[in-house]
């Protein structure tokens, strides 16, 4: 079978419709405003972005994905997907704004057996960045302090230097803008210079 | 396992373009320095969201005529369309497509570009989005967007009119942003954003088809047609 080649990424550039973001986007929780929430221990995720010299990059587009608390992803790739909450997005949207900052609220994500590697997934979020400069997105994966299953974690343990991937991991500290009265997480996501994260191969 | 796609193999750099662009200033401070590292492929990637349409809600793919009402958008009145696959030719339906770019003069409704000395135009809403139907199909009626000049570098250039796209296929690893370019234009050819795609073919490819006129329904629209490639193909039977 003749396989089609993907087409060529170019950056989102510097404008990225503004109304494209609505209100929620940001809010795995929820498929749809004013739908159900989904079940889990809700948790605040927030974190800064720079870029080189550690200048807030503001303008970024901030996606993120994860499974739901049980480690399931509504998706016809799983499984499990029947077992799925039917209520949790799994997916949300935010750009950063002036000093960097951006936030996402979701549920604590589950761990799970990868049917396709055969390892076990400690709980995790995929995060993408894109915006002006970036030709092609950056991807990483962010993992949660304390979870027993890290060192196992075959994406983790992708990073062989125990203090890169100690970049990957979030910290406790509060968000500085706003509490939802929820545990909160946070990460810096620095794209070039001292502290640089790691990034993966898209 | 399922019919979609489950088998997302790292892009071909030849066909992608580079991340350090040497005159494209924004590239200096925001690409890393380190080694990208590579990762297995598990179940979170080859997953992604299934009900975007109903987080993003899409129905604006009338871009030129918005308001009903009002006048139309200034411009060359076209439509964009086209079908996006996977890299086994399927159709991806259902998915969303969100697409922006600068008025006929060259002017995008963004705050970042508030000092453009172009005039907005009233009538122009500057970016929609759909779903593909079930045989992958998109369709937007727009108008052509103006050139307009990059302008951070002591080396200029002329951005070529362009379209700004964001497909998100059916899982994280197809999530793609890419630019549409015009055929025939020779601000092609300097457009370091293009150029930056090292195999012409890969390069071609992000050029849009134009419609024989016969071919189009309305007169006085012009039609140019896009295809668009995401990543992720089946595993062969024997693949495993
Ligand atoms: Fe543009």
């Amino acid at each position: 079978m003749t396989r089609l080649i993907p087409t060529a990424s170019g950056t989102v550039g510097p404008f990225f419709p503004p109304h494209f973001f609505r209100p929620g986007d940001n809010d795995l929780t929820v498929i749809a405003p004013g739908a159900p929430a989904a079940a889990g221990r809700r948790i605040h995720v927030f974190g800064h972005i720079y870029e080189a010299g550690r200048v807030p990059r503001w303008n970024s587009i901030i996606e993120i994905w994860q499974a739901d608390a049980g480690g399931r992803f509504a998706h016809p790739n799983d499984p499990r997907a029947a077992e799925a909450d039917p209520h949790f997005m799994g997916w949300g949207r935010r750009a950063s704004e002036d000093d960097g900052y951006f936030d996402f609220i979701t549920v604590m994500p589950g761990g799970y057996d990868d049917p396709v590697s055969g390892a076990r997934r400690a709980p995790h979020i995929n995060l993408s960045v894109t915006g002006s400069g970036l030709m092609r997105r950056l991807t990483t994966t962010l993992f949660f302090p304390g979870e027993p299953g890290n060192d196992a974690d075959p994406v983790l343990g992708a990073i062989g230097d125990p203090a890169l991937r100690a970049r990957l991991v979030l910290g406790t500290a509060a968000s500085p803008r706003v509490s939802h009265g929820l545990a909160a997480y946070s990460i810096d996501i620095v794209l070039q210079g001292d502290g640089e994260t790691p990034f993966f191969v898209d | 396992m399922s019919s979609l796609p489950d088998t997302f193999d790292p892009y071909d750099d030849a066909t992608q373009p580079a991340m350090n662009i040497e005159h494209y200033a924004e590239t200096w401070v925001r690409v890393p320095k380190q080694p990208l590292f590579r990762r297995p492929v598990t179940l979170t990637e080859i997953t992604g969201p299934t009900r975007l349409a109903a987080k993003l809600r899409p129905g604006d793919n009338d871009l030129a005529h918005p308001y009903p009402d009002k006048p139309r958008a200034m411009g060359q009145l076209i439509t964009v369309s086209g079908r996006v696959q996977d890299e086994d030719g399927r159709p991806v339906r259902g998915t969303v497509i969100e697409l922006w770019h600068a008025n006929c003069n060259g002017r995008y409704i963004h705050p970042m570009d508030a000092n453009n000395p172009n005039p907005l135009d009233p009538h122009f809403v500057g970016s929609g989005r759909v779903t593909t139907d079930d045989e992958g199909r998109y369709e937007f009626l727009t108008i052509k967007p103006g050139a307009y000049p990059y302008p951070n570098h002591p080396t200029r250039w002329w951005r070529p009119p362009h379209i700004h796209m964001s497909i998100f296929g059916d899982g994280f690893m197809s999530r793609l942003v890419t630019q549409m370019f015009f055929p025939g234009d020779p601000l092609n050819d300097v457009d370091l954003i293009l150029q930056s795609v090292p195999d012409p073919a890969a390069r071609a490819r992000m050029v849009a088809r134009q419609i024989p006129m016969a071919e189009m329904p309305v007169l006085n629209v012009m039609g140019f047609e896009h295809d668009i490639v995401v990543r992720g193909h089946r595993q062969t039977p024997f693949g495993q």
